[in-house]
Parts: C-alpha cells; sequence; structure tokens
C-alpha cells in the first residue's frame, strides 16, 4: 500500500513540476527565438545571398541535456505496452533541439551568418534499466564573419 | 531566391492532445488487459488443481518436509504432539487423503498456515493466544479446510502466474509493474479472502461435528479484533489477504444461525 502511496506522490509531483517547468522552457524558448530570428542561419554549405568577402569563420556549437519528469516516463512505458507514438517524449527532443540551436546562435551574437548547421541526438542513459530518460542534443555548424 | 528571417507558425513536431488524456486512456488500458489475463489464468489455475490428485501432489511436495526441518521449524515435542493429537481428532470430522504433520515455528505473529505436501505449520504466538482447545481446533479445523479446499495449490498456482505476468512485463521493478502492482494485489486479496472465508465455514462444520456446538470458533478472531492489529475497513481492506476479523466473527455468527449451530462452554487447552 505504501509503494502505491508513494508511487502517486511521484506521478503528481512529476506531472506538477514537469508541466510547469515545460511551460516556462517553452517561453524563454519562444522569447530568446524572436531575438535571434534575424541571424540568418542555415544547412546549406555555401553562404546564403552575395556577401562580402569573409573575414573569420568559426566552428560554433550549442549543446543540451534535457530528462523528462517521472509522469512523462510512466506515460512512455504505458505508451511502450501498447505501441504507437511517444507523445510523451515529443515535447523533450523539440524542446532540446531548440535549445542546442538558440544555445549555438549565442555563442555566437557577433557571426554574420550561420552555415552547415548540423544537429545530432544521443540518449544518455542508453540501454539502462530505470533510468530516468534524457536525450543530449548537440548542434555544430560554420559561423561566418564578414 | 532571398533568404527570409521567419519563426514557425506552429510547431508541428509535438502533440498538442493533453497529456493526463492519454495517461488515464492507457492506464485503464493496461489495468484492463492485466486484470482480464490474471482472471483468466486463476480460473485456468482453478480448473487445473482438480486435476492434481491428493497422490500426485504428496510426491511432488514430499522434499518440502526436508525444507521445514532445515528452516528451524521445531520437529517434534510435547506440545507438537498434542497438538498433533487434536489434529487427528479434528481429521475424524474433516477427511483429507493424506496424512496431515503439524510443525510448530517460534514466531511472535499470531499465525498459522497450510503448506503443500500436507504440513500445518502453527507460530507459537498463536498458541499463547488461546486458552481453550476449541478455539485450537477451530484454527487446525481452519487449516484443514484449506487442504479440501485445495487453496494451498491455488494460491501457489496463481503465484506462479503472477510471476510470469510480471516476467512478461520485463521484470518486477520497472515502471509498468510498479504500476500495475495494486491490480494484480487487488485481485490475489479478493481471491485469497474468499478462500478464507470458505474454509472459516468448513471449520465452523467440522468444530460442531467434533464437540456437538461451536463454543469457541471465534476465539482467535475476538484476540486479533481486540488486538489493534485487525485489517482495518477502509481503502487498505482491498489489498489484505484476510478478511478483518470482527468481518469473520459476524461472518460466522450468521452462519451457524443459518445452521443451526449451537454456542457451550470450552474445554481448557
Amino acid at each position: 500500500m505504501l509503494d502505491l502511496y508513494f508511487l502517486l506522490a511521484l506521478v503528481v509531483t512529476g506531472f506538477v513540476v514537469g508541466q510547469y517547468l515545460e511551460k516556462r522552457h517553452y517561453q524563454s524558448i519562444y522569447k530568446r527565438e524572436r531575438a535571434l530570428v534575424n541571424l540568418v542561419t542555415t544547412s546549406s554549405k555555401h553562404p546564403v545571398g552575395d556577401i562580402p568577402p569573409v573575414t573569420d569563420r568559426r566552428l560554433v556549437q550549442g549543446s543540451v541535456v534535457v530528462s523528462v519528469d517521472y509522469f512523462k516516463r510512466l506515460l512512455a512505458a504505458l505508451r511502450n505496452f501498447f505501441g504507437g507514438n511517444v507523445r510523451a517524449y515529443e515535447t523533450l527532443v523539440d524542446r532540446a533541439r531548440r535549445e542546442a540551436i538558440l544555445r549555438l546562435k549565442e555563442s555566437c551574437p557577433d557571426a554574420s551568418q550561420i552555415i552547415n548547421l548540423r544537429i545530432e541526438t544521443s540518449s544518455i542513459s542508453k540501454g539502462r534499466k530505470n533510468q530516468i530518460g534524457s536525450v543530449e542534443v548537440l548542434a555544430y555548424a560554420t559561423a561566418l564573419y564578414y | 531566391m532571398k533568404y527570409r528571417a521567419a519563426l514557425p507558425e506552429h510547431n508541428d513536431n509535438v502533440s498538442h492532445e493533453h497529456p493526463l488524456k492519454e495517461f488515464f486512456v492507457l492506464l485503464a488500458g493496461a489495468i484492463g488487459v492485466i486484470g482480464v489475463v490474471y482472471l483468466m489464468l486463476g480460473l485456468f489455475i482453478d480448473f487445473a488443481v482438480d486435476y492434481v490428485t491428493p497422490e500426485m501432489e504428496l510426491r511432488i511436495f514430499r522434499t518440502t518436509d526436508m525444507i521445514w526441518e532445515e528452516s528451524g521449524v521445531q520437529k517434534d515435542d510435547e506440545r507438537r504432539q498434542s497438538l498433533q493429537a487434536l489434529m487427528g481428532e479434528v481429521g475424524t470430522c474433516l477427511k483429507i487423503a493424506y496424512p496431515i504433520t503439524v510443525r510448530i515455528s517460534e514466531s511472535e505473529q499470531i499465525n498459522a498456515f497450510a503448506v503443500p505436501g500436507g504440513t500445518v505449520i502453527v507460530h507459537t504466538a498463536l498458541l499463547d493466544a488461546l486458552a481453550s482447545k476449541n478455539g485450537l481446533a477451530f484454527v487446525l479445523a481452519h487449516e484443514l479446510g484449506h487442504f479440501q479446499n485445495r487453496d494451498h495449490l491455488r494460491a501457489m498456482g496463481r503465484g506462479i502466474v503472477l510471476l510470469a505476468i510480471f516476467a512478461a512485463l520485463g521484470g518486477g521493478g520497472t515502471d509498468l509493474s510498479d504500476m500495475l502492482v495494486p491490480v494484480t494485489d487487488y485481485e490475489t486479496a479478493r481471491f485469497s479472502q474468499e478462500r478464507e472465508s470458505e474454509a472459516d465455514a468448513t471449520a465452523l462444520r467440522a468444530l460442531n461435528c467434533l464437540y456437538g456446538h461451536i463454543g469457541g470458533a471465534t476465539e482467535l478472531f475476538e484476540v486479533i479484533a481486540g488486538s489493534g492489529n485487525d485489517v482495518d475497513f477502509s481503502f487498505t481492506h482491498y489489498f489484505s489477504s484476510h478478511p478483518a476479523a470482527r468481518q469473520r466473527i459476524a461472518e460466522l455468527h450468521r452462519l451457524s444461525e443459518q445452521l443451526g449451530f449451537s454456542l457451550a462452554d470450552t474445554l481448557p487447552k
């Protein structure tokens, strides 16, 4: 019986705190994306448009590790039982990707243009049982200065 | 083509359905599936138990005798012999197809159980708690009732089924199994309480057959109800292996009235 109450407490805490933190993170993402929208960023290997001679180029990167809350972990475990889209983890990877790109942009605010943007995703607790699922997203690109 | 800086209009990479909705739908589904599987396999066990003859049971579980000896469960002394003699008396009213051995185990817990292979284990605390021979006879008859109803085999079969279910869910201690334990616990408790009540009824008839009255039948339950260790009637009641003692007393009174059994003075131990 005690186990059940404990589980319930974890799930409720995970849900309430997790939802709050996620909402706050998204608000921060929206705000910073708006602020950095004018920094040209593409996955193209070539600069966009006609540009003056490049004076400097740098490898830039941004990475982030995000974990799911207990509620989402249980939701994903239930989903594994029946199969289908693991919706519980969608916001996790979405937030991680956008945060990584934002950190990359914030690392070079003076760049004229960012090209060749690539994203890598890796699971932190791969294959280990009963580990909180967390994901690392690494974004890397070339920053051009002109 | 000109590059135009813009933010996405909406986020298509995440679902906008409320996660709680998904959670409850999936949870209800999982509870339903596990509940039905456990119930069906439990019924199959009940069906299979009828095919296990007492001879077969004895052959399979003969070795368990060794385990009790090694685990320090007392084999022989005067107290055990008198208990064994009482078991013989009760046995005249409640026939079991194989010999039953009573063993006494040192324990502070008021308890007794029937284990496969024809062994009844009685805790010392239970012996100390009872003052009358009739009360003791009821307890022994209750355990014999479990043998007669083959409850020890049913419980064991259900235990194996549970293990199989949790192994299929990825072993105990995973998120999924933790969440579904209450479902199987509830069904286990429901089944166990039903078997306990059945054994109580069998024991009541045996006690009346032995002494001509049912004095002492509720002695143990009165001790438990008075000790403050009784199962309470709230939420935990649904997960307990035994019905609450007060409930068992009431049920025994109801049954004895129905069967026209009378009460008389009990014999000392």
